[in-house]
């Protein structure tokens, strides 16, 4: 165990992956073109099984079987103690391990993702340019598709779902570490089967994978396949491990009502993965059948129906889509106390707005299939479904408007990644109303408008809440603060480069250009060009991104333990974080939202910080044999009574 | 604690309050601004070739309208909040004070006018479903519609054995699509007429239209079809009555 | 520390580079364009419906596999994948009538579509199949077809379909080649009008082994797809 680390899961997973491509290879024989696929499959099946081992996923398990368990030793080990960087590559358990794994491979998938973006404007800079062949041009507007889907599911949940919340919520670690590790290692084996389609034909479905184009396709498709089902483990594994950390771990006194809205976005997010990915994974086991073996599920003419794949992948598409933008969004709702310098506006109807939206966004999913001419008969019903989205959609914007109002506004990069994202939501969300509407999306259903439409709300709402999230916890995850510069920089040149590539886009999808075509109509040939400058725009703001990170990282200001002065928990525990993150695990007495409510610190530092300080009676109301901590505050705090609540937290 | 005072006298000082006033005043030229812009949508799309494209294009015009209040209030408080209340400075502000929890009368306000402005999506998207749809009701036009990789074909049931790769149809006669597919699933878009279905293997779909202006029009693949995908594209020719019969009869059908 | 930071923005953006050219260079190497365009050979004039048009002549083939056409004598990386050949990449003037000659080696059956099996977009609506004038072949045995259409664009529209008349199953082969003997010739004129850029592809389902029989060589450049350029 010892030994294993990401070179041995390398190692063991082009061992293993061999030996399953040569055992296929030689004793499967049937027809030509489903042998490969066949091969295809069990091959990277192989790789991931192998990578696991190699990376010691299984070791507990197996030792547990052996009829032993692991020792303290193994614990602490496997925890990452003393190992320094080289527990960033090994089978970790430590959550702030795992979140800071998090970080790395969603910026990994972004540039991939983004690289892929930039060659497809490249290609439509003029109408025929020819740079990408037609299968080339397909796979990679796939390919982009896919990565960046997957980037933007783990980009909030992934690094600060995994390294803030249990510190948010006053927890040691997640409920099930080990599980949280494998989440992680399924993450970075899939990575390689995905990109390694590119070399099988690539897919010519884009990311949607719509059958049966995907039962014609190449090899490729099987690696993408592979791929999902993958990634819908990882995400039941790290859903069911972060519902189980937040519904079970809270810090005692931490009241629903008192609980960070952060934690409420993430734990929405994740419990909308537990139902929605694993429609995708069945989608995607029925169609390696009707790959492999000749399944027809997906056949009209051997009694499948396409639509029958389009309703299982929207069952998943549509959730995903809060999925990805409600962490991102409510991680700007937390931050925007803190820079306004004013409690949460209405906490409760933040709450409600998210759990709304939750409910009503797995009932939305054909408001996709309008013009399939599926059941016509349910278009009106879904119309209605999907356009009350916008009531609670419209609570979130209230609460941020009403956080700010006669706030403090303190400008910086966070602040300003909520004010992009107010700018860039509201666009998401009007040009959302048009294609909610029927027949304006019969015209405009599968154009450039819907492309527009989407990355307004995954990239300006999603990806900008994350980069303000990053900004935000940056200083508690690595130690340092983000550098203001580079960070200025990238911002304004992201967002107007967002914002030109973007509204370009809608024009010439109202003008009528279909989404992934690899050339069009010369009448689209300034809207494509201005769409392509704004995307290079877009491209090297996030390098400059990219550089403030590394920069800052290495080299930036060290960071005291609350810069910004918030009253959450994960700012009273010192930089860097011990390994248990609490020496004594605090109580919580009040929300954390109490700013302006009298003179009373909202926040008392975490032990081990130099700073002076009286003794706290909570540090022997922790342990359970003090006087009553709630008694020891000095007051008649109920839990639900957090309105009148002081602003103070103890410990 | 003082009687409070009568609600018209609060609603004035309220009004009066310099933050009140710029919020309005920013709200109302955003709203300005939004409602002139709400007719550009409408215009990028050129002009239409069915009543159903008008109705299409009004609504993107109407909905732009209702949703202008409700951006630009969003973007004055934004607006505002960053010119009176912004803190400059690289240390974390003062609490704000008064601190504010929560509002009912503005938490009522904005439920109900997002609740009202839902509903009235929701009417005006039934009403015009429904008068799109009516357009077939008279002794319409039945085409056939075959979509396969990659290209299209046309064919009139009703006029005998005419086929073709280019669509024709009369002027301001109805026209209903059968639409289907030989292979995957393909979308037959007739751009300017505002009409989308997808052609799917094994079934059929139906959408329907009354083409109201000469010319020619594109149809074009909505839906990613694998390798030739943007190259499945042909025109449609709206001609008049006497001009259709004779391309029907030219091409061996019968009227 | 001015200098490692320019050392580092250089890297980060050399690397963000290199990464861009990387992946775009072995995407074009692995399905670029196709690599050797064949022109039309010019031949005089000739007189069309629409009067004297210079004349040129382009001469194709189609073979049950890739081993004559332009993925080289190894058959490029799908062998047994059927082709057209000697190139998918055509070139042929504009205002010209052009005659095309097609050699089908290949074999066939059924057609899904049998307007298919009639020639459309050429002069007189004809072609000539061996020799013998015809409208149409039978749709139950055709190789494949060449049917060339509009890319999106405000150029002329152009579409020419000629079904290519299967080879017998039975049909005696050559014994080096593998092919038959007798290939079926398929004559036809069309006339092109100003520059433009447009796609062919062949409308018979022959990529065996796929759904729809449309993937594989059907669903790849350079084998039963390619350009064709008029100007």
């Amino acid at each position: 165990m010892r030994r294993l680390n990401l070179g041995t899961a390398v190692a063991g997973g082009l061992v293993v992956g061999y030996l399953a491509w040569y055992l296929a290879h030689h004793f499967l024989q049937t027809d030509k073109a489903s042998t490969s696929d066949q091969v295809t499959l069990i091959t990277s099946a192989g790789w991931a099984l192998g990578f696991l081992i190699g990376i010691g996923a299984f070791h507990g398990p197996l030792t547990w079987l052996s009829g032993r368990d692991q020792s303290h030793e193994d614990e602490t080990f496997l925890a990452g103690k003393g190992q320094g960087v080289g527990r960033y590559f090994r089978f970790t358990t430590d959550h702030k391990v795992v979140g800071i794994q998090y970080l790395v491979i969603t910026m990994v998938l972004l540039a991939v993702g983004g690289t892929l973006a930039m060659m497809i404007r490249t290609n439509l800079i003029t109408p025929h340019s020819g740079f990408l062949s037609p299968q080339t041009y397909n796979s990679v507007v796939g390919l982009h598709g896919l990565t960046m889907i997957l980037a933007t599911i783990i980009m909030v949940t992934g690094p600060f779902g995994n390294f803030i919340v249990p510190l948010m919520i006053g927890a040691r670690d997640m409920a099930f570490p080990r599980l949280n590790a494998l989440s992680l290692w399924l993450l970075v084996a899939l990575v390689p089967v995905l990109f390694s389609a590119a070399f099988m034909g690539g897919i010519p479905t884009g990311w949607s994978g719509y059958a049966p184009l995907s039962d014609q396709a190449p090899p490729g498709m099987d690696a993408y396949l592979m791929a999902i089902i993958l990634f819908a483990l990882s995400s039941a594994i790290a859903g069911a491990n972060i519902t189980t950390t937040i519904l079970t771990m809270r810090a005692r006194g931490m009241t629903w009502n008192r609980t960070p809205i952060f934690v409420w976005g993430v734990m929405a997010s994740v419990g909308l993965a537990i139902p929605a990915f694993p429609m995708f994974m069945s989608s995607m086991v029925l169609l390696g059948v009707d790959r492999t073996v000749g399944g027809q599920f997906y056949v009209a003419s051997g009694g499948g129906n396409p639509w029958l794949y389009s309703n299982l992948f929207w069952l998943m598409g549509h959730p995903e889509v809060y999925v990805i933008v409600l962490p991102a969004v409510v991680a700007l709702m937390e931050l925007t106390p803190v820079f306004s310098r004013k409690p949460l506006f209405n906490y409760n109807a933040a709450v409600l707005g998210i759990v709304g939206i939750v409910g009503l966004s797995i009932m939305v999913w054909a408001h996709h299939m309008y013009a399939s001419g599926w059941a016509p008969a349910l278009n009106g019903p879904f119309m209605l479904t999907t356009e009350l989205i916008s009531i609670p959609t419209g609570v979130i914007f209230l609460v941020i408007l009403g956080t700010m109002w006669r706030g403090r506004i303190w400008t910086t990069l966070p602040m300003m990644a909520t004010y992009a994202m107010l700018w860039n939501f509201i666009i998401g969300g009007v040009t959302g109303i048009y294609v909610s509407d029927v027949p304006a999306d019969y015209a405009l259903h599968g154009s450039m408008f819907v492309t527009a439409h989407f990355h307004y709300t995954l990239m300006g709402a999603g990806l900008t809440g994350a980069i303000g999230a990053l900004a935000y916890w940056f200083p508690k995850m690595t130690g340092r603060m983000l550098e203001r510069g580079p960070g200025l920089v990238s911002f304004w040149l992201v967002q107007i480069g967002f914002n030109v590539t973007f509204l370009g886009m809608f024009a010439v999808g109202l003008a009528g250009q279909p989404r992934r075509v690899v050339h069009y109509d010369p009448a689209f040939g300034v809207g494509n060009t201005v769409s392509s400058i704004g995307a290079y725009v877009i491209g090297l703001g996030m390098l400059v991104l990219l550089y403030a990170v590394v920069v800052s990282w290495r080299h930036g200001e060290v960071a005291p333990a609350n810069p910004w002065g918030a009253k959450t928990l994960e700012w009273t525990v010192p930089n860097p974080i011990p390994l248990e993150n609490f020496e004594v695990l605090p109580v919580v007495v009040a929300d954390p939202y109490g700013y302006g409510e009298g003179d009373v610190p909202g926040l008392v530092p975490a032990p081990g910080v130099p700073v002076p300080r009286e003794p706290q009676p909570a540090e022997v109301g922790a342990t359970g044999d003090g006087p009553d901590p709630l008694a020891a505050a000095g007051g008649p705090l109920t839990g639900d009574d957090a309105s009148q609540g002081t602003g103070r937290e103890l410990q | 604690m003082t009687t409070p005072q009568p609600f018209g006298v609060r609603a004035r000082l309220w009004s009066r309050r310099p933050e009140v006033r710029g919020i309005f005043l920013i709200w109302a030229v955003l709203t300005a601004l939004l409602c002139a812009f709400a007719f550009v949508p409408s215009r990028i799309m050129g002009p239409a070739a069915s009543p159903t494209m008008d109705a299409v294009k009004s609504t993107m015009t109407v909905f732009t309208i209702a949703a202008a209040p409700v951006a630009a209030f969003v973007w004055a408080v934004a607006l505002y909040s960053l010119l009176r209340w912004r803190h400059r400075g690289s240390g974390p502000p003062e609490d704000a004070r008064p601190s504010m929890r929560s509002n009912r009368p503005a938490t009522a306000v904005w439920l109900v006018v997002s609740s009202v402005l839902c509903v009235f999506l929701l009417v005006w998207g039934l009403a015009e479903m429904q008068s799109v749809s009516r357009a077939s009701a008279a002794q319409p036009l039945v085409v056939d519609v075959t979509g396969q990789q990659w290209v299209w074909t046309f064919s009139y049931p009703a006029q005998g054995k005419v086929e073709s790769d280019q669509l024709y149809l009369p002027v301001n006669r109805p026209v209903v699509f059968h639409v289907t597919s030989n292979d995957v699933i393909h979308s037959f878009w007739v751009v300017q007429m505002g009409i989308k279905v997808d052609a799917n293997p094994g079934m059929t779909t139906t959408t329907n239209v009354t083409p109201n202006k000469l010319g020619t029009f594109d149809v074009r693949c909505a839906e990613l079809c694998g390798l030739l995908h943007a190259d499945m594209e042909t025109t449609v020719h709206v001609v008049d009555a006497s001009a259709f019969r004779s391309w029907v009869v030219e091409n061996g059908g019968h009227v | 520390m001015q200098l490692r930071r320019a050392a580092v923005s250089l890297a980060a953006v050399v690397g963000g580079a290199a990464a861009v050219l990387a992946i775009t260079a072995f995407s074009l190497s692995g399905h670029g364009p196709n690599a050797s365009p064949l022109a039309a050979t010019t031949v005089g004039t000739a007189s069309s419906p629409v009067g004297t048009l210079s004349h040129a002549t382009l001469a194709l083939a189609t073979y049950p596999d890739s081993m004559a056409g332009e993925h080289g004598a190894s058959g490029g990386a799908h062998p047994s994948w059927v082709s057209y050949g000697p190139s998918t990449n055509l070139h042929v003037p504009a205002h010209a009538l052009v005659t095309v000659t097609i050699r089908q080696y290949d074999s066939g059956a059924a057609i899904t579509n049998p307007w298919f099996a009639q020639a459309h977009g050429t002069v007189g609506g004809t072609m000539t199949v061996d020799g013998k004038e015809t409208k149409a072949i039978d749709p139950e045995h055709v190789g494949h077809t060449w049917t060339v259409h509009a890319a999106p664009g405000n150029q002329d529209p152009l579409f020419v379909s000629v079904p290519l008349m299967a080879v017998a199953d039975n049909a005696p082969t050559d014994a080096a080649t593998g092919y038959p003997t007798q290939p079926h010739v398929i004559t036809f004129s069309f006339v092109t009008h100003g520059p433009g850029t447009y796609v062919w592809n062949c409308e018979y389902p022959c990529g065996d082994g796929y759904y729809a029989k449309f993937g594989g060589p059907m669903g790849t450049m350079g084998y039963m797809s390619g350009s064709l350029t008029v100007g």
